[in-house]
């Protein structure tokens, strides 16, 4: 009778251990993205979702984090600061997500900060940094600092033309308000004036009456600063005006400066990533990071702009590499071991976090290309 | 109040009156107790109803249209989010300095517009809204356009601050329970039963000597007083505040929650605020299908409870089997 009751207790001992072992084999490293899958942010945050969609399959595919699987969690925050909170804080209270990596909508991650900041997980974002330095200390940014996309085509102004007057065409946007700024103050270190700067909306269906101002103050190029649909209509309203004007593009889809490309031909200019230019950039490890993306990218979505896909890759890895230095999955732990990565290679550029820094990238990584034949070539 | 001769509530009927305000009470009463991510959600919900309140004065008792109701809510939100974040006030002066400014604007706005009707009068508060919405955006060096305002504290008085989500939701409760009871003392007073005559028929309100033009214009003071409120109470709960947050879409949803919980009615207001916050909710994991749903699930109730689940109970009253009297019964009151 003995033997049967220590049997059947040795018997539950090994279930209740294997049980243990399968529940901690199925343990899942939970990633939150608030992202604005519809609004004015779709175009921009479904990219980044796709390329964090890509990233995941592949990090599962090697195995996980450490033996733990990334498990994805989309929530919609429909572009509103308001929608932005609700879905963190229900990726924070009922999903109990490990970190986020969320989408561009500014004004939905500065709305949930104070919560995210509360709840000790480290925010990887596509947006600027929120405005409060207890928050900034949980957020990162993977964007590039809004003064290398203004310097790549001071630069070009400079050095390759005699255009010495340029008219800013910007969006109210948070990012294209400070380049805005970077534009205005910036000029005279490369002998430019700015004598004219315009703000639209972005449904402007017309931009007329501002390209007119521009060119009667003797503005020959407009450097415009914002995304979507209003570049090529900015183009347009260039040629139907008969001038001879130079657009210069700020970062955006490829599929935006295709057909702005074909109504301005080699009038129109652009800020382009170096995933956009991924024949064009030499050997090295920039290009080689770029090509291990980029086949998995194109293998599910074709000839899709990588950009944004590509920097939402970029901080699932960045993010990958703390957690394998703090030897943790703990946000605190995390948080700590990102202000420790510099020089990290991404298909963005270089990323040097530091405990002063959190906008990782601090080199300029951008080029300054056009479209010929419906293809990018670099200027 | 008596029943009138000429309906009869059945049981079910008042049972259906009173099930979704207890409803809307008792998921608040859960949301209390369990926490997590429905604390925001009934918070948002309440806040809504106070915004609601105030648009039901105006569209429900008063029976006039008001498309710039998010107007109000951004100054009152903006002026609580300014002074204690820019200037350091504390944020109980900085709400009722924004209600003030709400109603002057309110006054200010009101005098010239209240004198159209109908359509006119809806465009020109359409307008106001845009007015509004296009200010905070472009007077970047108080509102700091799109980049928003952060750090707004919470509220509180003196050095005793409200900053756990329970305190938070209770104390939105009981900011919902004054604001509907001050709705029912509104409904109740002189002044209620002037704006529901002129929303019957401004002349025949005018041949009773109610001055159209004051109660129309002290009606919209009102409501604006309550968007106000609710602006201010969103930046202290969420401590950011940025232009979109006060857009048109605020006002669609104050709309749809309106018709939704049930125009001219007390608890109409917070039954819709509830609803409309929790549907989205409770179709989430539909994922892309969200919205067609949630959009499905707004048109059957409209359709099904067309004057508002707070009035779902009047759809069970019956006509009395006996003809309606030629003359009141004596000590009927008119």
């Amino acid at each position: 009778m003995k033997t049967v009751r220590v049997l059947s207790i040795a018997t539950s001992l090994a279930a209740a251990a294997a049980f243990t072992t399968a529940a901690q084999a199925q343990e899942v490293y939970k990633i939150g993205v608030s992202a604005g899958l519809t609004g004015y942010a779709a175009a921009v945050d479904r990219a980044w979702r796709d390329g964090l969609e890509v990233a995941v399959e592949y990090v599962n595919s090697k195995g996980g984090i450490m033996g733990r699987k990334v498990q994805l969690i989309v929530e919609d925050n429909k572009s509103e600061p308001q929608e932005a909170v609700t879905v963190y804080r229900k990726m924070i209270g009922s999903d109990k997500v490990d970190i986020f990596i969320s989408g561009c909508v500014s004004a939905g991650n500065f709305a949930a900060a104070p919560f995210v900041t509360r709840a000790q997980i480290p925010m990887m974002l596509c947006s600027i940094l929120p405005p409060q330095p207890d928050q900034v200390k949980w957020a990162f940014s993977f964007l590039a600092p809004p003064r290398f996309e203004v310097e790549t085509r001071y630069a070009y102004l400079k050095d390759k033309t005699q255009i010495r007057k340029v008219g800013v065409l910007h969006d109210p946007s948070p990012y294209a308000n400070l380049q805005k700024d970077i534009a205005v103050k910036s000029a005279a270190n490369f002998g430019i004036e700015v004598p004219v700067v315009e703000q639209y909306k972005t449904d402007d269906a017309d931009f007329s009456p501002q390209l007119s101002k521009m060119n009667a103050a003797g503005a020959k190029a407009v450097m415009k600063i914002g995304l979507g649909g209003s570049t090529l209509t900015v183009a347009k309203n260039i040629k139907q005006l008969g001038q001879d004007t130079l657009l210069l593009g700020s970062v955006d889809d490829l599929a935006v400066f295709k057909p702005a490309g074909e109504t301005l031909g080699p009038q129109f200019l652009f800020v382009a990533a170096p995933a956009q230019i991924y024949d064009a950039l030499p050997d090295g490890a920039l290009k080689q990071e770029i090509g291990r993306f980029l086949p998995l990218w194109r293998a599910k979505q074709g000839d899709r702009d990588p950009f944004w896909a590509g920097k939402a890759w970029d901080a699932l890895m960045v993010t990958i590499a703390a957690i394998e230095r703090a030897k943790s999955f703990e946000g605190p732990k995390v948080r700590d071991a990102v202000e420790t990565i510099s020089a990290f290679q991404g298909t963005g550029g270089v990323y040097n976090f530091s405990p002063t820094v959190h906008q990782g990238i601090t080199e300029n990584p951008f080029f300054l290309a056009t479209m010929v034949g419906g293809k990018v070539q670099v200027k | 109040m008596p029943t009138l001769p000429t309906t009869i509530s059945t049981n079910a009927g008042l049972l259906l009156r009173y099930l979704p305000a207890v409803l809307a009470v008792g998921l608040i009463a859960y949301a209390i107790v369990a926490g997590g991510h429905f604390v925001t959600l009934a918070g948002f919900a309440l806040i809504y109803a106070v915004f609601v309140t105030g648009l039901n004065i105006f569209m429900g008792y008063a029976g006039q249209a008001s498309f710039g109701q998010n107007a109000f809510a951004a100054i009152g939100g903006y002026a609580s989010a300014v002074l204690t974040a820019t200037y350091g006030w504390p944020p109980i002066p900085a709400l009722i300095v924004g209600a003030a400014g709400a109603a002057l604007c309110a006054v200010v706005i009101g005098y010239p517009t209240l004198r159209l009707r109908g359509h006119y009068l809806a465009m020109a508060t359409l307008a106001i809204g845009l007015i509004v919405y296009e200010v905070t955006v472009q007077w970047q060096s108080v509102t700091q356009g799109y980049m928003g305002i952060s750090g707004i504290p919470p509220l509180g008085i003196g050095s005793w601050e409200v900053t756990s989500d329970r305190a938070q939701l209770i104390m939105l409760s009981i900011v919902v329970t004054l604001c509907m009871a001050s709705a029912w003392l509104i409904r109740n007073s002189r002044f209620g039963r002037a704006i529901v005559a002129l929303s019957g028929s401004e002349d025949a309100a005018r041949a009773l000597g109610v001055d159209v033009a004051r109660y129309k214009l002290a009606a919209f003071v009102v409501s604006a007083v309550y968007a106000s409120l609710a602006g201010s109470l969103f930046v202290h709960i969420v401590g950011f505040v940025s232009p979109e947050v006060f857009g048109m879409h605020m006002v669609i949803l104050g709309f749809t929650m309106l018709y939704v919980g049930g125009i001219g009615t007390i608890t109409g207001p917070l039954v819709g605020a509830i609803v409309i916050n929790l549907l989205p909710e409770t179709f989430r994991g539909l994922k892309d299908y969200q919205d067609l749903v949630y959009g499905a699930a707004l048109i059957l109730l409209l359709i099904y409870a067309p004057g508002g689940l707070a009035s779902l109970g009047n759809a069970l009253k019956r006509r009395p089997s006996t003809p309606i009297p030629a003359t009141a019964p004596k000590g009927a009151r008119p």
